[in-house]
Order: structure tokens, then C-alpha cells, then sequence
């Protein structure tokens, strides 16, 4: 049935008119009645203690409304949602620059500073535990008193690794790091708390998942979650990096201590300094393989600084060891993840999970074997790749793999590989041409085990226009326009018709968050099922009218159709008569992400089963005097399923590939014994419009039978992943030289290249 | 100290306000004017998102004092459309998917806008110069060439038609 309609063509955002007139409002922009401004006092210390926390100056300034500490929170001084460890505001003991000392609620903005400033805070600064190696070492301190440096150690194998790499022919054995990496969301975190009459509060947030919030605020403020409301409006971005919870917390609480609204909005530095960043790594790994390039064995040992709270430490090893075999057919394989505590920033969700992480291992490490055995990387990559059928080291059979493969020779086809050396390899002395190449593979929703389903309420009223609720945030990815479309197309009117409501606790159901590629999944999915008996209401009614078959009706564009012709009766005429006889025009849709009975064992706990595969191919330019990159072409050919919104589809791969070329090349915080030193959009170097070349890009749609009856994939995720290493290959072929750390900055070109010069082309 | 008074004219309307020593054109706008379509990403001329147009240039309206705006004539992205009726650039930026969370648009917008008041048949160069300081995080660049060429096709088709009528 979704084959005509709003679905599949490029339609505009709902949102469109509201953002291109500057009417959207995004949390910055909420202004109530008395509202104040919120601020938070955070630590300028990597580690200390505190000898003294005096909020009473603070407090008798006038215009300050509410000044609190850890010792006003009235229920839980610790959030984060898996493992609540983080505290909202510090008891006694800061762990990283970021920690939250005191929060104020004052009339304005320079009150609110004032107030900061008249905070009498005591430290006695500790000494740090900076370098994860380190810590790891018995006797290195604690970072967190009572628990272990080592917050997670975990290692999984599946056949035989030392049998395979004694057989193998040929073996690439590399360490690899990677950085802290910052999502640079464009609005900073944010979040208005407002205190309802009955004692309640209701908190706009800048968030992803706003049911969760509701969980985390009401344990905040010791309320039962049916009192706490949680509305999203615009969100300017988030990338995993609204995830988990952050200021609207503090929002809810000062609000409910003023009693008054309270507008807490991060300022960019504040933004940069405290919210958790992509992971940095150290990647030890072997890979193994015959004379001939069949993948053998992969063995690698991870070790992530995670600071000093888990946040999704968690999720984030476990993507990386589910996918550090990459889309390929590796029967022997061993992983071993370790995560450390330390005083550096926070780590968390950023756009993949630990799988950008890995694809820059697996995929340089392909590269690395295809020059020692001297094959050329596509044909070593379909040699290997896996296929539908195929049952992955994680347990799981590739139900729709054929992507995998098929993206690989479009991506080829679309670059001209095999013709790339025509181009000229060296178009100035100092100048070195090159292509590389990396697929992968990346799953979509919570993974096998974990809870993994939405439900919205649908309703159509009897002019015929449409209401949807839905708990999943939209921040910017596209959700809300899916919904739009799914609806529209479902209930046979037009979009225009559908007004989706901006995720609200108090009117939509759980959907759980907007994370993982889900929600065009298990949301769009919902909306399929909630509009079943909305459509069986106004088919009848139309079949009684009318006196035609059932099955010969079909509701389209806002009319009925008989026979595929246009009839008289609309949809909202349909509606009319259904609610006068009180058919029901309104009803929950639920779906869930169920696997099959006979689906195989899956031995690598939560692993994902609904896959999105790409390739990425980059054609670079080095300058061997400057070590400058520059990124002349970059083809992407991604899988997303059936595709819903073109447009959306396009812009998620734009912008992924965008951000991976910053990750590739410039986006590196640097941190020196827990410090930031560049917390600033101008500090942390992210590629603009001058940046980025004009990217060729192509959509496979390969239906996911997991995923059915709506068969997408989810796009959100994948854009990001293959980018570095492309780059990174890219780079090896142009000037001979493998690099193994990100981002490849100018410098560590020219240090490679130091190590031998740039030799001539072949 | 007393704090300045101001005026400007924004979006053909004349304004007032005060202008304390530490207070932006950019919170001026927001807060005294209630025009928040103009938005604060960086607080420091980094990232665009504050752009509008300031007697006839493109300004970073967080970098620019209340005080220095005391005469001027400025565009903000509320201005763009006329008699309720949306520029064609703000249409084009919807079909073409030129942005995503749409956080960065009010600016991008204005500055498009200004390109097509002195180029009407701008090249993608040309675009992404008048785009280069302002910074998207979701969805790259494309779409904005895209919709800024194909608003700006669609003003020369105009503009040929009028002077077709006019003659």
C-alpha cells in the first residue's frame, strides 16, 4: 500500500514555513510570565575537593530568586539513565571540569552572573588520574572513591583465533587512536521549568528522549512521573549528544524551588566543557588472512578513557566490538573491551556509537592487507563481504545483505575506479593524488534483549484533518515529517492534512528515544497499525453510502476512489458519517521489534539484526609540503530500506559525511591533564561550505524484512562512519604512507611523511 | 553610567531601546524586540546563526554593541517576507531540504539574501562564499545551492516578466 502519495517523494517538513520565517521557537526562544534565567556554577577544576560551598552572599542579592546545592535537591542527586553515578550537583568532590557545583535561578542575566560570582566555593585540587594506561595500573588511585578505575572489561570470541592467525598467510597488526570528538549541535543544551498549580512541573526540553527525562526529573524532584510533564519544542540538533539528560533537570529543579519558570540555557563554551564527547580509543588489532585474502581471523583489544561517569560507556563498547569485524565473513574473532575511569571529560552517545570508532580500524586495516598481498581493496572487500544468509561472528544472519556488496560496485561505478589513476596522481610537484575506499555496516534499533518499541495516538476528526501524537523527539532529523507522511498516506489524505504534535509526555505514548536509527522503524511502523481501524471506519461508512465492495474502495488525496476513479465522497465527508454513526476515528497504534521464533541464537549480547550497509569513496589531494588534505570528491552510496523522505535521506547522508570529514580531518578536543583548551566553535575546527565537496550520493532500497510491513532501515547513523577511513585510505594511496591516529591533521601528514617523503608515483 | 538610548529601524519598523555597555544588537533583537528568529549559537562571531543584515551589510549581530546599531537600518529573517507572502528563497530552502533542525537557518537565509540582492544568477562558488561563515551541523551545503539557484532562477523569470509589462 505505500507506493503512492506523501511517501517516498520530496515533500517539505511540517516544520518548513515556522523555520524559514523565524517564527520556530527552540528553547532559547520559550519566554513565559516571570520567567528567570537559570545558570549553573561548574568546576574549574579537573579534580578537587571542596572545603567550602557558601551560597549565602549569593542569596541576598537582589533580583536572585533561588540558589541551590546538592543539599536542596528534594529527591535523587544522581542521574544519568542506565547507571544513575553522575551527580546533578557535586557533594564534595569534583571529578572533571565539567561537574556542576551550585544552579541559580535569578530575574536576569547578569543577576544570574552576579549570583555565580558571589558563590564562596573552597577547593583543594586534587591530583588527576589523566592517562587510561595509568589508571588501569594497580595502585593508580581511585578516580571515583569505592570503585574500580576499570568500569567495564569484557572480552568475547567466537571460533578459534590462534588457530587461525598460526595458519595465516599474511597478518597486519596496528594500534590505532582516536579522539574526543564534540557533536557541535547548534543550539546548546537547553530547558524552561515551569510549576503547574497542582504542585507539578512541566519542563520544555532540548532532548531526545523526553519520556526518559520524565523518568530522570521526577526522581530529581522525589515527584511520581504522572506529575512531571516533559513538551518538546524545536530542537536545533543533538546527534547522541541529548541522549542522555543534562540541564533541563536543573530547569525542574529551580523552577520548582522558585516557583517561578526558569530558563537554563548552556552558553557554547559551558556546552563544550561539560556534555559527554565521542569516546577516544586505543585500538590494538590483528588481522589475519589467507594467501589468497580471505579474512581468517580479527583479534583486538580496546581500551576507552570514559571520565569519571559511565554514561553510555556501556553501548558505546558494545557497538564497537559488535561491528569490529566489519561487514565481512570472519569466522575466528576476539574482542576485549576495557573502559577506564578518569578525570578527562565525560564520554558518551555521538552518531554510531563505538562504530565510527571501529570502522576506522577495520577498514584501514583491510587497506593495510590489500597492499601486503596486492590486491585491490574492492576486490578484497566482495571477496570477504558477507550476503543475505550470511551468519555474522555476532550470531546473527543477515537477513537482507545484498547491499552490502551491491553498494560497493555502485559506489565504484559512480567514482570511476577503476579508471582513477587517469585523473594524474601528481598534478604539481609537491601535490599527490588518491582514492580509497571503506563499507560498512551499522544496525538500526536498541539491539536483541532491550525493549524496543513505539506506540502513537492517531485521530481523525470529522472535517477530515488528522492529529498525531508521538513520543519520539524530533530534533531535527526528519521524525515528525516521516510520521506526517506515514499518516497522510495511511488515511488517504494529504500531509497537509496531518498535524503531528511535537513530542508531549502528557498526550503521546512512550516511544522511547530518538537514538539508534530507530524511530522511522518502530514509530513509522505504529503509525501503519494506528491507522488500520481509523481506515476500516471511513470504508465502511463508504461502502454503506455507496453500496460498493469494500475491496474495491480506496481512500486517496482527502476523496474515495471506487475502482481506482475519483468519486464525490471526501474523506472528511467519510469522517463526518463515521463519528455520527460512532465508528471509532481514533486509535493507538503499538509496534514492537519482534524477532522470529526460529531466528538463531545470537551468542554477542544486544546485538542489532536490522542493518544499514554503505560505502564511501574519497578521492583526496595531499600537499606534501603543507601535509594539507584536501577532500576533492566523496561518493556515498547508502542502503535505508524503503525510503520515506527523500530529502531527509539525502540531508542525513550530506551532513553525516560532512561531520566524518571533520572527524577524518580537523575535529580533535584537546585536552591536557583534564582541560579543555579549545571550547569554542572557533578552537575546535569543523568544516564549512568552503570545506565539503559537492558529494555524489545514491540510495540503495533494500526492504528489511524485520523491519515489515514498513521495510525502512533508518539512515541516521551509517553517513558518518565509512568517511574517516575512505579518507584515511585515500591518504595511503596518494602518498604511500598508512597514518593510524585521528583526526590527520596537517601535522601528523607531514610526520608521516617525514618518515619517508613523498615518493614518486608509481 | 546611564545606559544609551538607541534607535534603529528593523524590518522597516523604527525601534527603540537601551543600549547598557555590555548588551549586542543580537539580545536587542531577541529580548527587547521579541524578533528570536535571529539565534545565539557561539555568543562569538563563530558560527553565523546571529546573522542579519546591518545598513546594507552582513553582520554577526553577537559581535556588533546595541550602541553601534544606534541609526541604522537592519534585516532580520522576519523581514523577509512581505505582506505575509514568503521570498521565494524561504520557499525554496523548504522543497530543496536546505536544512534540517533549522537552528542555523535565519541566518543562513539572510545571508542568501543578501547575495541575491547584488548577484542574481549566482554560481555554487559563489554561494558557498556568501555561505562560509555560516555553520550547519546537519546537513552540509547542498541544499542550500540548490534552493539559493533555484530562488534566484525564479527572481530573474520575475523580474523579466515585469519588465516585460512594463515596456
Amino acid at each position: 500500500m505505500i507506493d503512492s502519495g506523501a511517501v517516498g517523494r520530496w515533500v517539505s517538513a511540517p516544520g518548513a514555513y515556522d523555520i524559514v520565517t523565524g517564527k520556530a521557537r527552540y528553547c532559547p526562544d520559550l519566554d513565559f510570565p516571570g520567567m528567570l534565567i537559570g545558570k549553573l556554577l561548574y568546576s574549574p577544576h579537573a579534580r578537587a575537593c571542596i572545603r567550602r560551598l557558601d551560597v549565602t552572599a549569593a542569596r541576598m542579592i537582589p533580583g536572585v530568586i533561588a540558589v541551590l546545592t546538592h543539599a536542596d535537591i528534594p529527591g535523587e542527586n544522581s542521574y544519568l539513565y542506565a547507571e544513575p553515578d553522575q551527580p546533578l550537583l557535586v557533594v564534595d568532590e569534583v571529578r572533571f571540569q565539567g561537574d556542576a557545583v551550585a544552579a541559580v535561578a535569578a530575574i536576569d542575566e547578569q543577576t544570574a552572573d552576579a549570583a555565580l560570582r558571589a558563590i564562596d566555593v573552597e577547593y583543594q585540587a586534587l591530583d588527576g588520574i589523566f592517562d587510561p594506561l595509568a589508571a588501569m595500573q594497580a595502585g593508580a588511585g581511585q578516580v571515583v572513591a569505592g570503585k574500580d578505575n576499570i568500569m567495564m572489561h569484557k572480552t568475547y570470541r567466537t571460533g578459534d583465533v590462534a588457530a587461525a592467525l598460526a595458519s595465516a598467510h599474511v597478518i597486519v597488526e596496528n594500534t590505532y587512536r582516536t579522539q574526543w570528538a564534540e557533536h557541535a549541535f547548534l543550539e546548546t543544551e537547553g530547558g524552561v521549568g515551569l510549576v503547574d498549580a497542582d504542585g507539578g512541573v512541566t519542563v520544555y526540553s532540548s532532548c531526545q528522549a523526553p519520556h526518559r527525562d520524565r523518568m530522570q526529573i521526577a526522581r530529581a524532584l522525589g515527584l511520581p512521573e504522572s506529575r512531571v510533564r516533559v513538551i518538546t519544542p524545536y530542537i536545533g540538533g543533538a546527534f547522541g549528544g541529548k541522549d542522555e539528560a543534562h540541564v533541563q533537570i536543573h530547569a525542574a529543579l529551580l523552577a520548582h524551588a522558585a516557583r517561578r519558570p526558569v530558563r537554563l540555557i548552556r552558553g557554547r563554551r559551558e556546552s563544550i566543557l561539560t556534555h559527554v564527547k565521542r569516546h577516544p580509543f586505543i585500538v590494538h588489532c590483528i588481522t589475519a588472512a589467507t594467501r589468497d585474502g580471505r579474512l581468517l581471523a580479527v583479534k583486538a583489544r580496546a581500551i576507552v578513557d570514559a571520565g569519571p561517569y559511565s554514561n553510555a560507556t556501556h553501548e558505546v563498547l558494545n557497538k564497537f566490538g559488535e561491528f569490529i569485524g566489519g561487514p565481512y565473513t570472519v569466522k575466528n574473532l576476539e574482542i576485549e573491551k576495557i573502559a577506564v575511569r578518569t578525570n578527562n571529560p565525560i564520554t558518551g552517545a555521538f552518531r554510531g556509537f563505538g562504530a565510527p570508532q571501529a570502522a576506522f580500524v577495520y577498514e584501514s586495516q583491510m587497506d593495510d592487507l590489500a597492499r601486503k598481498l596486492g590486491m585491490d581493496p574492492l576486490e578484497i572487500r566482495l571477496l570477504n563481504g558477507v550476503d543475505t544468509g550470511t551468519r555474522m561472528y555476532t550470531g546473527v544472519v543477515v537477513r537482507e545483505g545484498k547491499a552490502m556488496k551491491a553498494s560497493l560496485r555502485r559506489a565504484a561505478e559512480m567514482m570511476g575506479w577503476q579508471q582513477r589513476g587517469e585523473l594524474g596522481r601528481q598534478p604539481a610537484t609537491h601535490l599527490r593524488r588518491g582514492w580509497g575506499m571503506a563499507t560498512i555496516l551499522k544496525g538500526s534499533g536498541m539491539g536483541r534483549g532491550l525493549p524496543d518499541h513505539a506506540a502513537v495516538l492517531l485521530e481523525m476528526h470529522r472535517d477530515g484533518s488528522v492529529v498525531l501524537q508521538s513520543g519520539a523527539a524530533d530534533m531535527g532529523q526528519g521524525i515528525v515529517t516521516v510520521l506526517a507522511q506515514l499518516a497522510a498516506e495511511s488515511l488517504g489524505v494529504e500531509m497537509s492534512s496531518v498535524h503531528v504534535v511535537r513530542a508531549d509526555t502528557a498526550q503521546a505514548p512512550d516511544a522511547g528515544a530518538s537514538c539508534a536509527s530507530r524511530q522511522v522503524m518502530v514509530s513509522g511502523n505504529a503509525v501503519l497499525r494506528a491507522a488500520v481501524p481509523i481506515r476500516d471506519s471511513l470504508l465502511q461508512v463508504a461502502a454503506e453510502k455507496t453500496g460498493v465492495a469494500r475491496d474495491r474502495l480506496v481512500l486517496h488525496g482527502g476523496r474515495l476512489h471506487v475502482d481506482g476513479q475519483a468519486h464525490d465522497l471526501t474523506v472528511a465527508e467519510l469522517a463526518r458519517r463515521a463519528l455520527f454513526r460512532g465508528y471509532p476515528l481514533q486509535s493507538e497504534g503499538r509496534y514492537e521489534l519482534e524477532y522470529p521464533a526460529d531466528a538463531p541464537e545470537v551468542t554477542y549480547r544486544y546485538s542489532q539484526e536490522v542493518f544499514q550497509f554503505c560505502t564511501q569513496i574519497a578521492q583526496v589531494l595531499v600537499d606534501c609540503e603543507t601535509g594539507q588534505v584536501a577532500v576533492e570528491r566523496l561518493v556515498a552510496v547508502h542502503d535505508a530500506g524503503k525510503m520515506i523522505n527523500p530529502g531527509g535521506v539525502y540531508g542525513q547522508i550530506e551532513g553525516g559525511v560532512a561531520q566524518g570529514i571533520g572527524y577524518a580531518l580537523t575535529e580533535e578536543l584537546r585536552v591536557t591533564e583534564g582541560h579543555t583548551l579549545n571550547a569554542s566553535l572557533e578552537n575546535y575546527v569543523i568544516p564549512m561550505a568552503l570545506d565539503i565537496p559537492e558529494l555524489e550520493m545514491d540510495v540503495l532500497e533494500m526492504p528489511e524484512p524485520l523491519g515489515a510491513p514498513l521495510g525502512a532501515k533508518g539512515i541516521a547513523e551509517s553517513p558518518i562512519i565509512p568517511t574517516a577511513p575512505a579518507i584515511r585510505n585515500a591518504i595511503l594511496d596518494a602518498i604511500g604512507r598508512p597514518l593510524y591516529q585521528l583526526p590527520m591533521t596537517a601535522e601528523r601528514v607531514l610526520s608521516a611523511l617525514d618518515a619517508a617523503p613523498c615518493a614518486d608515483p608509481a | 553610567m546611564t545606559d544609551m538610548d538607541i534607535r534603529l529601524t528593523v524590518n522597516g519598523r523604527l525601534q527603540h531601546a537601551k543600549a547598557g555597555v555590555m548588551r549586542t544588537l543580537l539580545t536587542v533583537l531577541r529580548e527587547d524586540f521579541g524578533l528570536t528568529g535571529t539565534k545565539d549559537g557561539c555568543s562569538s562571531g563563530d558560527c553565523g546563526a546571529c546573522v542579519v543584515v546591518m545598513n546594507g551589510q552582513v553582520v554577526n549581530s553577537c559581535m556588533v554593541l546595541a550602541a553601534q546599531a544606534d541609526g541604522s537600518q537592519v534585516t532580520t529573517v522576519e523581514g523577509l517576507a512581505s505582506n505575509g507572502e514568503l521570498h521565494p528563497l524561504q520557499r525554496a530552502f523548504g522543497g530543496t531540504w536546505a536544512f534540517q533542525c533549522g537552528f542555523c537557518t535565519p541566518g543562513m537565509l539572510v545571508s542568501c539574501h543578501a547575495l541575491l540582492s547584488s548577484n542574481d544568477n549566482p554560481s555554487r562558488e559563489e554561494v558557498l562564499t556568501a555561505i562560509a561563515g555560516n555553520f550547519c551541523r546537519c546537513t552540509g551545503y547542498q541544499g542550500v545551492v540548490n534552493a539559493v539557484q533555484q530562488a534566484a532562477a525564479e527572481l530573474r523569470s520575475a523580474n523579466a516578466e515585469a519588465v516585460l509589462q512594463h515596456d
